[in-house]
């Protein structure tokens, strides 16, 4: 079933509860009452169209209207996709590294091991910071100057700098499997480790990972399959313009 | 058991549907995803190998490589055409059919016998799920981090024969990335933790 404007946003998150953080990452609070989807977004100055598609290829894997993806301004793609990266260095990675702490804390004959795989989170949370860093610094600015250039169809000192500096097929070749550690991580909670005495908090620790880890995988589906063939396109048009 | 991993490429969405929903009713298989459109089919088989594709033979009629017969050979993947029209299997090389007018019981024995065969294979394939004591030693070198190069040297074997033992760990235990190694060989006391930089 697919999200529409009319229904009750209550009702959504109802039907899939990984939408919280999701409509979170647009500014839109907990608390909605009766108010339909389309009031909600307007009462929050969201753009209803962006937030339907982003909404729908959320809940349904199946679900990819690229058409109507492409019709979404570049910029309100990138101001969502850094609301993302914000939101999983400062809460979801956060909150992982905290619970591994305190498992670690309670102390046990397991402590070694905790610490093992507190090693581990953090060298993954520092292989993401740098990749997420790296698309804020370099790839974010060259799709917003390119979105610049064929808007206003010209060229001005500036963004000429930025767009000779990169071309996206370099990110395409370089966005590499940034889950492959998370992947390794939990193949190792799950197989080889037997948990510590807190296993309500293991188990927990378990269950964020795959979270993580689908919402990850969505993550780089709209880089992937939205952002990236959106700027080749736009590349083109740009060499032939000039 | 090793899960069974099914793509299902068909462009009516009735059809993909149902199929999708029979399918469900395997037992110890996945259905990968499935595919409406011609073009994207190539680049998803190459993506996610499955192990079962069954495909409608009219999404295979383009030029793309991966969807020939020596691709599919080479990645081991069984083929099961949605046809009716029996003259094409040779020309695809398809391990079996599902007919329109099949009913879900059919449809069930002709893919509960592929995937059982695939299971079988896959289970001799990596019959020893522990690693053997040459594998070991190589996981610890690659965990006190050596490269291919230095692991090579000090074994007195080729690069190639490395790659070879590190490709096989990986299958064995799952995990890909270096440090993710490093923990199970700590873990499996192959190296203390104080050996690890």
């Amino acid at each position: 079933m697919h999200i529409k404007k009319s229904m009750k946003m209550a009702d959504v998150i109802q039907m899939n509860y990984m939408l919280i953080p999701v409509i979170h990452r647009f500014g839109i609070e907990l608390g909605f009452g009766d108010k339909t989807v389309d009031q909600v977004c307007k009462e929050n100055e969201v753009d209803l169209n962006f937030f339907l598609q982003l909404v729908n290829a959320y809940h349904d894997q199946d679900y990819f209207p690229k058409e109507e993806l492409q019709s979404i301004p570049v910029r309100d793609i990138v101001a969502y996709l850094k609301m993302t990266h914000a939101s999983y260095l400062n809460n979801t990675v956060t909150d992982i590294e905290q619970k591994i702490k305190s498992l670690e804390l309670e102390g046990s004959e397991d402590k070694k091991y905790i610490a093992l795989i507190r090693n581990f989170f953090e060298g993954y949370k520092s292989e993401l910071t740098e990749h997420i860093m790296r698309e804020e610094d370099v790839v974010f600015p060259y799709v917003l100057a390119v979105d610049e250039i064929i808007k206003s169809e010209k060229f001005t000192d500036k963004n000429k700098k930025v767009f000779e500096s990169f071309s996206i097929v370099e990110y395409e070749e370089e966005h590499d499997d940034i889950e492959e550690k998370l992947m390794d991580l939990r193949t190792i909670m799950i197989k080889y480790v037997a948990p510590p005495a807190n296993t309500n908090l293991y188990h927990s620790i378990i269950q964020d990972l795959f979270r993580l880890e689908e919402d990850l995988n969505y993550h780089s589906r709209i880089e992937d399959k939205v952002l990236i063939p959106k700027i080749i396109l736009m590349e083109k048009s740009i060499k032939n313009l000039f | 058991m090793p899960r069974i991993s099914i793509l299902i490429a068909e462009s009516t969405c009735l059809i993909r549907k149902g199929l999708g929903a029979v399918s469900q009713k395997l037992e110890n298989v996945e259905i990968l995803q499935s595919v409406s459109n011609k073009m994207e089919l190539c680049d998803i088989v190459n993506r996610l190998k499955p192990d079962i594709l069954i495909v409608n033979p009219n999404m295979l009629d383009s030029d793309c490589e991966d969807l020939k017969k020596p691709f599919i050979k080479a990645n081991k993947m069984s083929l099961v055409l949605i046809s009716d029209d029996k003259s094409i299997k040779d020309k695809y090389h398809a391990d079996a059919f599902i007919h329109h007018k099949d009913n879900q019981s059919k449809i069930i024995d002709v893919l509960e016998e592929i995937v059982n065969k695939k299971a079988e294979n896959k289970r001799t394939n990596k019959s020893n799920e522990t690693l053997s004591s040459r594998e070991q030693n190589i996981l610890k070198h690659i965990a006190l981090g050596l490269t291919n190069k230095e692991i090579a040297d000090q074994l007195f074997i080729s690069i190639h024969t490395v790659v070879t033992h590190r490709k096989n760990i990986t299958q064995k235990l799952g995990i890909k990335s270096v440090s993710g190694l490093t923990v199970y060989a700590i873990l499996n006391n192959l190296i203390t933790m104080d050996e690890v930089k």
